[in-house]
């Protein structure tokens, strides 16, 4: 892992200098509409590789949406959404995942009744490995996939030193806990771009620190991070770059320091 | 005395076999996907009508009784025709009654389903000879294998037995692969489990159909050992006692579905027929059913994980360490 | 044209009998989301309580407050009795499904026990019928249709004037709004589970005065069309449920009359599956927000 601070890749605060990099994920006026409550309201962001985005604003302003909408799990009414030049917006949750998507969600989403180790296997493995027809016609393949997975699980269990909790159900771990096995859970899809969903609710306070830590060198393996959150702190800590969202439209955005000093902003925020 | 009683047994170890079978059948479906079938007795008379209609021979206009694609097949392929039966109509419930909606309305809709399909099958007499169902269907090699009734009995007791132990270790296998761990994610989490690339539409069709297969093949089996087919004896309160018996023995682990089958409709259901009667005729009927609804609501309230529960698949480090 | 008129005229019959276990079926589970499988048993026990006050003197449109007595305290019973008990054990709304199927097929084969597994007249006394141009319709079935009209009327006014029925619209569309909001919540539900059970109880009565007769399968084998009804018409809406009922009981007549009584309830029940294929959103929710217990 290389020193997390002075990392080359797109400058975010400043406009790109030089040749700008492709961004990873590309969002343009995304519009997404419940019934008759319009919750996305023409949002366009970029992000790029080895980079955190923070994506803050008020209760309702359509971020866990939007995310929704990054990751498949809401349809959007307009606009476009393209990851790595492709344009994904039409493909449900699981093609995205399979080219590089993953997500967190806002309550937490481990598999309750597997333990940790089956919840990190299990997404490993992915489409590949729980085909039926794989499992059917080359069972010894699947097997040795299996083990192959397995090793991978116990690195990923180790580098979080959570090797004690392999063998917990997830229904029997602990806030904190479930938010870890969630991360880790995506880390085994090895992705390129990771939502999270305000990945700090539930956590203990003085596990906090340890997850920005874990975070920044999940982004400085070169892995491109939107991160949905309340606690600021943990957004000036972590993000590169944020974007404050109001009644479903960005209204800042640039770098933390920035955009606190914004009127709008703080308009926003105190209603 | 004695040959009744041996009768009698070798009748409840069919009846033990198919029960079992369906009892396997659903708990793969719920235990490991979290797919509420309460249709699933359709499924097994379609499997059972299929097998009949193919043992019976030709359905002409001199015949009493009124079905379609009368044929004669030899012994086994009227089972194998059930079983692609119950697979194929599971298929076409399945990506009809899977959507993606709540669980509750989605158990509720099969429930409909298997009403309407029975309303269908009572209805219609050019199809389905209406309500008196089908009679007189051949039991499978019976003059070719020249037994005693009794020895008959208890051969075919046999052969239940011994599909029900292959179906057994093929959905133990199924369960314990990477696809039915992917199953248990879907179970447990469905937008997650789509979040991690798994297409969880095909999965709940894959164990729906799988499910489907094992219930057409143990209704064929049924219909083949009575040698008769009513419609009557279809109703969802049949799919009703295979829950029971499975939330008895422990949902998700595959001897309690045994035990659970032994104890339920078994203990409670059969043997009683045996019992000498009381009251009126058919209180007995009447209070077995309070009996089996009053052990549902106790097992549902104080043990919801039954007698045996799931058990947890400990991962050893130790040993993956030395596969590295 | 003479059989279409006079199907029309029946399918309205049958749907006004739909219509008032619907409305019933519908508000309970749009407030409570309990998918309540043993409406149908509920609506025997209300059948039978109207029988026995018949045996006794009393007269069959009497039998209509006793039934939904009957069922009004019934379900209270069992809603607050029992419901709350599974749900404070940790039950969610699918495990509530198959307790209310255990207490259905519980209270079903208590029903068939006691009254011996008969079927017993339930005779209104009948007089010439009406003629409406080509349909004939009893005087009877034409109260009938009077009466789900005024148990429709009654149950939007109630909802749409009075406070209960104010708090109750709210709390079935915002649950924990409405809980933060300060409405008595408690008093709601208990208000849901006696309207609800007493339109349960008198569907059951104006069931069987329709048919004159009563057995333990009665609520039982009309429960599916209810459920139907209600699914169609959407969670909690009186208006969806009437206008599902009507869709749903002119339908099954025409089938009826054109196609063979035999097929009438499948085309019932296919307009369901239709409407689940073409317009899965009517039943969609419960993804985006987690839908929870309201007991």
């Amino acid at each position: 892992m290389t020193a997390p601070d002075d990392m080359p890749g797109p400058s975010p605060a400043a406009p790109a200098a030089g040749p700008p990099a492709a961004p990873v994920l590309s969002a343009r006026d995304v519009v997404i509409r419940y019934g008759g409550v319009t919750a996305v309201n023409g949002l366009s962001m970029d992000a790029f590789a080895a980079e955190a985005v923070g994506l803050i604003g008020p209760n309702g302003a359509g971020k866990s949406s939007f995310l929704a909408a990054l990751g498949g799990q809401a349809r959007i009414q307009s606009g476009s959404i393209s990851l790595a030049g492709q344009n994904v917006s039409r493909l449900p949750a699981h093609a995205r995942a399979r080219r590089g998507i993953a997500r967190t969600f806002q309550l937490t989403s481990e598999f309750s009744g597997m333990t940790t180790f089956e919840n990190l296997v299990t997404a490993g493995h992915g489409a590949a490995g729980a085909s039926l027809a794989s499992v059917l016609a080359h069972p010894r393949r699947s097997r040795q996939q299996d083990l192959a997975m397995a090793r991978r699980a116990w690195e990923v269990l180790e580098r979080f030193e959570l090797a004690d909790i392999a063998n917990a159900y997830g229904r029997e771990l602990s806030g904190g806990q479930r938010r870890l096995v969630e991360i880790m859970r995506c880390l085994m899809r090895s992705p390129t771009v990771l939502l999270l969903d305000e990945p700090m609710v539930g956590v203990a306070p003085h596990l906090v620190d340890r997850m920005v830590a874990d975070l920044k060198a999940i982004r400085d393996d070169g892995i491109s991070l939107i991160i949905v959150e309340h606690a600021l702190e943990v957004v000036r800590e972590l993000c590169d770059r944020v974007v404050v969202m109001a009644d479903g439209a960005s209204i800042a955005a640039g770098s933390y320091e920035q955009v606190v000093k914004d009127r709008e902003v703080q308009a926003a925020y105190l209603g | 005395m004695l040959s009744s009683w041996t009768f009698f047994i070798s009748t409840l170890v069919v009846y033990f076999g198919v029960d079992l079978l369906s009892g396997l059948s659903l708990n793969l479906q719920f235990g490991y996907a979290g797919v509420i079938n309460f249709g699933y007795i359709i499924f097994q008379a379609a499997g059972a009508y299929a097998a009949a209609v193919v043992t019976l021979g030709p359905s002409g206009p001199a015949s009493f009784q009124h079905y379609v694609f009368g044929a004669k097949l030899p012994f086994p392929l009227p089972l194998l025709l059930a079983t692609a039966v119950g697979a194929a109509l599971a298929g076409v419930v399945g990506l009809f009654g899977l959507r993606r909606i709540r669980r509750d309305y989605q158990a509720v809709v099969l429930l409909i389903v298997s009403l309407i399909a029975l309303q269908l099958v009572q209805a219609d007499v050019p199809l389905f000879n209406g309500s008196n169902g089908l009679v007189g269907i051949p039991r499978p090699l019976q003059s070719q294998l020249a037994l005693t009734p009794q020895g008959y009995q208890w051969a075919y007791a046999a052969w239940v037995l011994a599909l029900c132990a292959l179906v057994y270790l093929l959905v133990r296998w199924l369960s314990k692969s990477t696809w039915g761990r992917s199953l248990r994610a879907v179970r447990d989490q469905e937008d997650a489990a789509a979040s991690l690339g798994l297409n969880v539409t095909a999965l709940r069709l894959q164990v729906f159909v799988i499910g489907g297969a094992i219930a057409g093949l143990s209704g064929g089996l049924l219909v083949e050992f009575i040698g008769a087919w009513s419609p009557d004896a279809w109703g969802y309160a049949e799919t009703f006692v295979i829950f029971t018996a499975m939330f008895v023995g422990g949902v998700g682990n595959y001897r309690g579905v045994l035990l659970g089958v032994l104890l339920v409709p078994i203990l409670f259901l059969q043997l009683p027929q045996f019992l000498p009667q009381i009251g009126y005729p058919g209180l007995t009927g009447s209070l077995e059913w309070i009996i089996v609804g009053l052990v549902w609501m106790a097992i549902l309230l104080l043990r919801p994980q039954g007698i045996l529960p799931e058990r947890r698949a400990l991962a050893l480090p130790d040993l993956s360490r030395e596969a590295a | 044209m003479g059989t279409l008129v006079s199907a029309v005229a029946f399918g309205v019959v049958l749907a006004s009998v739909i219509a008032v276990a619907a409305m019933g079926f519908t508000i309970q589970f749009g407030l409570t989301n309990v998918f309540n499988l043993s409406f149908g048993a509920i609506m025997t026990v209300g059948a039978f309580a109207a029988y026995l006050a018949q045996v006794n003197g009393i007269n069959a449109w009497y039998g209509l407050a006793v039934g939904g007595a009957a069922g009004a305290v019934l379900t209270l019973l069992i809603g607050r009795g029992l419901f709350r008990v599974y749900a404070r054990r940790g039950a969610k709304l699918f495990e509530m499904v198959m307790v209310t199927l255990g207490l259905g097929l519980v209270i079903n084969y208590a029903i068939q026990a006691i009254s011996q597994n008969n079927v017993y007249q339930f005779a209104v006394l009948q007089s010439k019928p009406l003629r409406l141009g080509p349909a004939a319709i009893t005087p009877t079935q034409a109260i009938l249709v009077g009466i789900a009209v005024a148990v429709f009327a009654a149950l939007e006014a109630m909802l749409r004037l009075t406070r209960t029925g104010k708090a109750l619209r709210a709390m079935a569309a915002e649950p924990t709004l409405a809980r933060s909001c300060g409405i008595r919540t408690g008093r709601v539900v208990i208000v849901t589970w006696l309207l609800s059970g007493f339109l349960c109880g008198m569907a059951g009565v104006v069931y069987i005065i329709n048919t004159q007769s009563v057995g333990y399968a009665t609520g039982e084998n009309f429960l599916p069309l209810v459920v139907a009804a209600a699914i169609l018409g959407g969670a909690g809406s009186p208006a969806g449920a009437v206008v599902a009922a009507l869709a749903m009981g002119v339908v099954t007549e025409i089938v009826s009359a054109y196609g063979g009584p035999q097929y009438s309830t499948v085309a019932g029940f296919g307009i369901l599956v239709l409407v689940l294929v073409a317009r899965p959103g009517s039943v969609l929710g419960g993804q985006a927000r987690e839908t929870r217990l309201t007991l």
